[in-house]
């Protein structure tokens, strides 16, 4: 132990020992001061990242990782000139940046869902990991599955190679999958002592039952219909989503322990008055859309309305409809009408739309679907009066023209001058889309205060979900006016975590920072050269049921994906999310300095090397800190970079792992950027999001610690830690990277038993197997005594299980033929 | 660094300009030690105090190594003279000095000797006692050293307390609650083949063990194995052996539970469970516990915490040992009951029997050697990429870049005189087998001898290994047979 100094960094005094540097001193404090290049423990770099610099009274700045400290030494570590040096050193180096730190799908979902990470995950199949990393966004998972327009999807980019993934169907098939063998939520907070009343039990109401109950909250779903579910069961038909894998669903939730209140209608039944007497400290409005827009053309009554046609049919009461139909409208409800019509029996079923093809609201892929069945869609008309005919209706349409711009330079479409056409029929379904509907004022004092918005919806913060009374929030359609099932669900989690954050006064749910480093946010921005040496792989074919048999029954029209094609399908992924996420000191403190992305490159500079078993190389991305370089001990790390003279920004880059590399990883774990990454980690995920679980090497007597990163019951990656003994933060390749056997196919899973060796094993329980061995077991030594029995118990084992198996010998057999394969 | 083969730290050492890399022929650690401790004595090297204060017997090895000269050592071990003399030296001569010692020691018929050998330069040089002194054996396996000390052996109960110590089967007995253990003498693994071939033994139970791809000369233990009535094993995969069981109990991974494992050091780390154990498998912990239940003995745990809480009362050494100090860096055994950190240095004082005995060893020649039939020596071992049978290594991800199949290293001397070609397919022939494999041509390997992994399912090596085994442990041979190849 040397001398101790006194010195005073950001004007606090500290005791430090002598020689030691500015940066350690500060650690040691708890103050602290950013670093890039510096490495604990390790050599100085040649190109040192400035970052650390700090101020010292007398001398200036100075690099805080590479000074001694003296005493009385006067540093100051946050200066703004400081700040705005270090924030420049960053600026310039994501000038040179080009990649993308999070996957386009990741981004564009509404739910937040890791794409990326789902998708990978299935290709190793861990499905029940999937299913939880995908239900910590959306619990709805089954639902969303079948019938998500699929933003995600539009961004994918293998379609610049080929197709989109199929991602929603993958997000299917996990549910699915998961739900048929046996999936469990686990992890439910302690309880709170809180209660939240929600009111509607449609997908906002559901989601955000299960994010509140699974934080340890009281949860009563209050839901005016005889069954939970919402437009899902009641809005959307079954063969799109059969109200078995609904039920499903919705039996998965409440099994957290939520209780539901059916048949119960906010206004008849009660007031949010009524809630809070009986002790809710907070309620969710989640009540939906449940009014149509009108359809105002004479005669406009004789139409039935198609959210109540699909309504009926849903709860089993089909209204006659006769074999001609004409559907008004083009969203989705009036497609699924339409498609519903098909399978009433109508022969006849045309939607009639006043606009062109490409502008019905319906998903094109659904419109699709009802062409297949049949359905056909006459654009640009409109109808202009209803009248009753004998046996039927007849309506008078006109063909439609564009309009001149409204006051908001919307061209509406409008009768062409001297159109006029007839359609004659048995039914005329109107499905012009819902509106709002604020009735609900009308409920109470309290109903009355909450404000609302020109398109008669619930006025609610859209991030907070607040309304403008205190602990009362809503969200879904009733807020956002006639959305898809994903949003209401992210609005129905947002509002959890705000529920939260309102009664427990702590923060939950991820921050994810909007920083993002992007290889183009348009398709056209995207450098050609990233899909070099890919070769083409088409989509997977959703299996269904041909169209002649689907229309003669209500039964689901796409049938899922086997696992062989789940899998086959998630091996397309590109993963363009960067998988250096989770170490990315680089992203860190750019967001911290928000230093900006948009000088970024866009074009590719170095091809991204692949070529090692474990080691991905992507120049593209490094910052020139050299900590790889000084982290290999084998001299197997080749950098060279090759500077501007003048102002010494990297200009040429080139990171090559020679044949003295042992693939012991130090060089990825030491690497701050995503420049070297581990192949293995398919999950990119934010450093926040990784947990080391503490452990031990099992491959040699050293004994080497490691860190396991776990999340969603996935072992993402290994590390180890430079802080414990006895391997300080080395590990070899077997230890770092040696870890994916666990989810390998080959994996037993089932106790195996057979009477002889000559014959094929079976699969039994526990239960058989025991029985099976024990008795057994007892037979040979009832007849031949306690050793002609014997155990080789292993020196991979614990120490507590080696304890048992030589008791089991020596305690229950009665023999010390007991060995250990330690010779081996 | 003492190797036959230019392994990787032997590559290192030759590198460094200080560094001596001692390239003996295969199975001569012992005249090669005895020739070492020769130098050390001539010059006057050793450490007299310690010797008078701490060791007895020196006089009989000093005879016994009066004319392990350099020129006769260099003669049997082919390590040349000049450099037996440096390293006697520099060991002893060191301040601090550590043997580390692996498999190449002990997988020979005189493997214990050896050690002693190893213990012998230990003691005439007083390195030993002291931080950053003494001999240290490298495991092969991540808990040899937990397994032992917790008596998964036929001669010793936990704790390495004797089998036939009245008292000690008293205390055991009261604590698991039985009437009477067993006296008769157990048998050490290779016995029970012995056995189960002639036909007393019957019933095994094998647990994270693959002896049909791991043993030495397999043959015989796949008659054994099929000789038994019944076999259990207990795995994460479908290995070798299982071809040979009635039962096969699904086993979690280390990921998937609970436990410690003791490291070389001594050192007791607890491993944290991260992970399900997928589909209906559970931890050997468990499975051992519900067998012995429907065995009709109660035996109950709820955490393999309160296993440790019953091994501490039982063993001496593990005393202070509990989840509730093993935090993140473990506790290193003896540890009494009243302490925390343990013991990491140990023999400071005395040691375990009082002083240390100078044992004189001699060379023990090996099962078979080469000769005209099988001129080459077969030394077998692991390669840095894979871990012994390989069922977990090889169903990770990159392994099957890296390493993807067996091959046979043979030294460009060899491979001329017999024409073969690096990537060749070629039979290994032992007097027991033969087996095909590809030939890598490599100076990795020393002239005469050839190297083979065991790793591979695909290629069983083991069936080639001799029958020969240490005269004390019964440790397989694996390092010295004798073959020949063939194109
Ligand atoms: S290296 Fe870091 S900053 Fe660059 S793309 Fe990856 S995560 Fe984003
Ligand atoms: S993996 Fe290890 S040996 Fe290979 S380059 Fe990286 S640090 Fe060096
Ligand atoms: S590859 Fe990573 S560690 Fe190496 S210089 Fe680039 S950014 Fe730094
Ligand atoms: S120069 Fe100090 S951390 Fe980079």
């Amino acid at each position: 132990m040397g001398e101790l100094y006194t010195i005073i960094i950001d004007g606090k005094e500290i005791q430090v020992s002598q020689g030691i540097t500015i940066l350690k001193a500060a650690q040691q404090a708890g103050i602290y001061i950013p670093t890039l290049c510096y490495l604990p423990e390790g050599e100085d770099s040649r190109r040192p990242c400035l970052l650390c610099m700090v101020e010292v009274a007398g001398s200036g700045r100075v690099r805080a990782c590479s000074t001694e400290v003296a005493p009385g030494m006067q540093i100051e570590t946050r200066t703004k000139e400081l700040e705005a040096f270090r924030k420049e050193r960053l600026q310039a180096l994501a000038d040179n940046h080009y990649g993308d730190c999070r996957a386009p799908c990741n981004l564009t979902c509404p739910g937040g869902i890791n794409v990326q990470g789902y998708v990978n995950l299935v290709a190793k199949g861990e499905y029940e990991a999937a299913l939880r990393l995908i239900k910590e966004k959306n619990p709805l998972p089954v639902s969303v599955g079948r019938v998500c327009p699929r933003f995600c999807e539009t961004r994918c980019r293998r379609v610049l190679l080929d197709e989109a993934i199929a991602i929603n169907h993958l997000k299917r098939f996990v549910a699915d999958y998961a739900l048929e063998h046996g999936y469990r939520e686990r992890d439910i907070a302690p309880a709170t002592g809180h209660k939240v009343a929600i009111v509607g039990g449609g997908p906002a109401g559901l989601s955000c039952a299960y994010y509140l109950r699974k934080l340890g909250h009281e949860v009563w779903i209050f839901e005016a219909a005889e069954k939970l579910g919402g437009l899902l069961r009641y809005g959307i038909p079954n063969f799109k989503l059969p109200d078995k894998a609904l039920d499903k669903e919705i039996r998965s939730i409440l099994e957290l322990g939520i209780h539901v209140k059916t048949g119960k209608s906010w206004g008849e039944d009660f007031t949010l008055q009524d809630l809070r007497d009986d002790g809710f400290e907070s309620i969710f409005l989640a009540t939906g859309l449940s009014r149509q827009k009108p359809l105002e053309v004479e005669g406009g009554q004789l139409a039935i309305d198609g959210l109540k046609f699909l309504r009926r049919i849903n709860t089993g009461s089909a209204p006659r409809i006769g074999k001609k139909v004409l559907i008004i409208g083009g969203g989705d409800i009036a497609v699924d009408a339409a498609r519903s019509a098909k399978r009433l029996g109508a022969e006849d079923v045309t939607v009639i739309y006043p606009r062109s093809r490409v502008e019905l609201p319906a998903h094109q892929r659904d419109i699709g679907e009802a062409e297949k069945e049949g359905v056909q869609f006459f654009l640009m008309a409109m109808p202009m009066r209803l009248f009753e005919v004998e046996n039927g209706i007849k309506v008078e349409m006109a063909r439609t023209i564009l309009g001149e711009p409204n006051e908001r330079g919307i061209r509406l479409p409008v009768p062409m001058p001297g159109s006029r056409l007839f359609w004659d029929g048995d039914t005329v379904i109107s499905a012009l889309g819902q509106e709002g509907d604020i009735t609900f004022q009308s409920f109470g004092e309290l109903e009355a205060s909450i404000a609302v918005t020109p398109r008669k919806t619930i006025k609610a913060h859209p991030s907070t979900m607040k309304t403008s009374v205190s602990g009362i929030f809503a969200g879904g359609d009733a807020v956002s006016g006639s959305r898809t099932v994903i949003q209401a669900v992210a609005a129905g989690r947002r509002a959890a975590e705000s529920i939260h954050e309102f009664l427990e006064k702590e923060k939950v749910g991820l921050i994810e920072p909007r920083f993002n480093f992007t290889k183009g946010k348009r398709f056209e921005d995207v450098d050609m050269h990233n899909f070099d040496g890919y070769s083409i792989r088409l989509n997977e074919i959703m299996p269904s049921r041909p169209p002649e048999r689907r229309t003669q029954d209500f039964d689901e029209v796409a049938l899922g994906f086997s696992e062989e094609m789940a899998v086959r399908e998630a091996k397309r992924c590109l993963r363009c999310g960067c998988s250096g996420l989770s170490k990315c000191t680089y992203r860190e403190l750019s967001i911290d300095y928000k230093v900006k992305t948009n000088k970024a490159p866009s074009r590719m500079r170095y091809k991204i090397d692949s070529s090692h078993p474990f080691i991905q190389v992507d120049p593209n991305k490094c910052i020139g800190c050299t900590r790889c370089e000084r982290s290999c001990r084998y001299g197997a790390l080749v950098l060279e970079i090759k500077e501007d003279p003048k102002t010494g920004t990297m200009q040429d880059v080139s990171i090559g792992l020679n044949e003295k590399c042992v693939s012991c990883g130090a060089c990825v774990d030491a690497c701050p950027t995503g420049a070297l990454s581990k192949k293995a980690v398919i999950v990119p995920l934010l450093p926040s999001q990784v947990k080391p679980v503490k452990s031990v090497c099992t491959y040699c007597g050293t004994g080497c610690s490691l860190d396991l990163l776990v999340n969603y019951g996935s072992l993402i990656e290994v590390r180890a830690d430079r802080k414990r003994p006895p391997n300080w933060g080395n590990l070899c390749v077997k230890g770092r990277f040696g870890y994916t056997f666990y989810r390998h196919k080959d994996r037993l899973t089932r106790p195996l038993i057979r009477d002889s060796i000559e014959e094929p094993f079976r699969e039994v329980d526990w239960d058989e197997a025991l029985r099976f061995t024990a008795a057994r077991f007892m037979r040979i030594k009832e007849a031949y005594g306690a050793d002609s029995l014997g155990i080789l118990a292993s020196s991979r084992c614990t120490n507590e299980e080696n304890y048992l198996l030589q008791k089991l010998a020596r305690g229950v057999w009665g023999t010390n033929n007991i060995d250990n394969c330690a010779r081996v | 660094m003492i190797d036959p083969r230019r392994t990787d730290v032997a590559a290192i050492a030759e590198a460094q300009p200080e560094g001596i890399w001692l390239r003996l022929k295969p199975g001569t650690n012992i005249p090669l030690l005895n020739g070492m401790l020769h130098v050390i004595f001539k010059e006057g090297l050793q450490d007299d105090a310690f010797i008078s204060a701490r060791t007895e017997n020196i006089d009989a090895l000093r005879k016994h190594i009066a004319d392990c000269t350099p020129d006769k050592t260099a003669e049997i071990t082919g390590v040349p003279a000049e450099d037996i003399v440096k390293a006697a030296r520099k060991y002893a001569q060191a301040n601090n000095a550590l043997i580390l010692y692996g498999l190449g020691v002990a997988e020979h018929k005189g493997g214990t000797a050896g050690v002693m050998a190893l213990a012998n330069l230990v003691l005439a040089t007083g390195h030993v006692g002291r931080p950053h002194n003494g001999i240290d054996p490298l495991r092969g396996q991540n808990n040899v050293q937990g397994a032992c000390d917790m008596g998964t052996l036929p001669y010793t109960y936990p704790g390495y307390q004797a089998t036939d110590d009245e008292k000690v089967l008293e205390s055991f007995a009261r604590a698991w609650g039985v009437d009477s253990l067993p006296t008769t003498e157990g048998l050490l693994e290779p016995q029970m083949y012995t056995k189960a071939i002639e036909g007393t033994f019957k019933g095994l139970y094998c647990v994270g063990y693959d002896p049909a791809q791991t043993q030495a000369n397999i043959a015989h233990v796949h008659k054994a194995l099929r000789a038994l009535d019944f076999l259990v094993l207990q795995d994460m995969f479908m290995i070798e052996t299982a071809k040979f069981a009635h039962v096969i109990l699904p086993a979690a991974s280390f990921y998937e539970k609970d436990g410690t494992f003791t490291s070389g050091e001594r050192r007791v780390r607890r491993v944290n469970k991260a992970l399900e154990a997928p589909g209906a498998s559970k931890a050997d912990w468990e499975i051992v516990c519900l067998l012995s239940q429907a065995m009709g003995y109660p035996m109950f745990y709820n955490h393999p915490e309160q296993i440790m809480g019953e091994i501490s009362q039982l063993v001496p050494a593990y005393a202070g040992i509990s989840y509730r100090y093993l935090d993140e860096i473990g506790q290193v055994w003896p540890v009494s009951a009243s302490e925390r950190h343990g013991t990491p240095l140990l023999h400071t004082k005395t040691f375990p029997r009082g002083k240390g005995h100078f044992v004189p060893v001699s060379y023990m020649l090996p099962e078979e050697d080469a000769d005209k039939d099988f001129p080459l020596v077969l030394i077998t071992g692991r390669r840095l990429e894979h871990y012994n049978n390989a069922s977990m290594t090889t169903r990770c991800e990159g392994f099957d870049i890296l390493s993807p199949e067996e091959h046979v290293e043979v030294h460009p001397v060899d491979c001329e005189a017999l024409g073969i070609m690096d990537g060749d397919m070629v039979k290994v022939v032992s007097r027991r087998a033969v087996v095909k494999v590809r030939a890598r041509v490599t100076r990795r390997s020393r002239p005469g001898t050839v190297f083979m992994s065991f790793h591979y399912q695909k290629t069983l090596t083991n069936f080639l290994t001799s029958p020969g085994m240490d005269t004390k442990t019964m440790t397989p041979e694996y390092k010295v047979c004798a073959v020949r190849l063939e194109k």
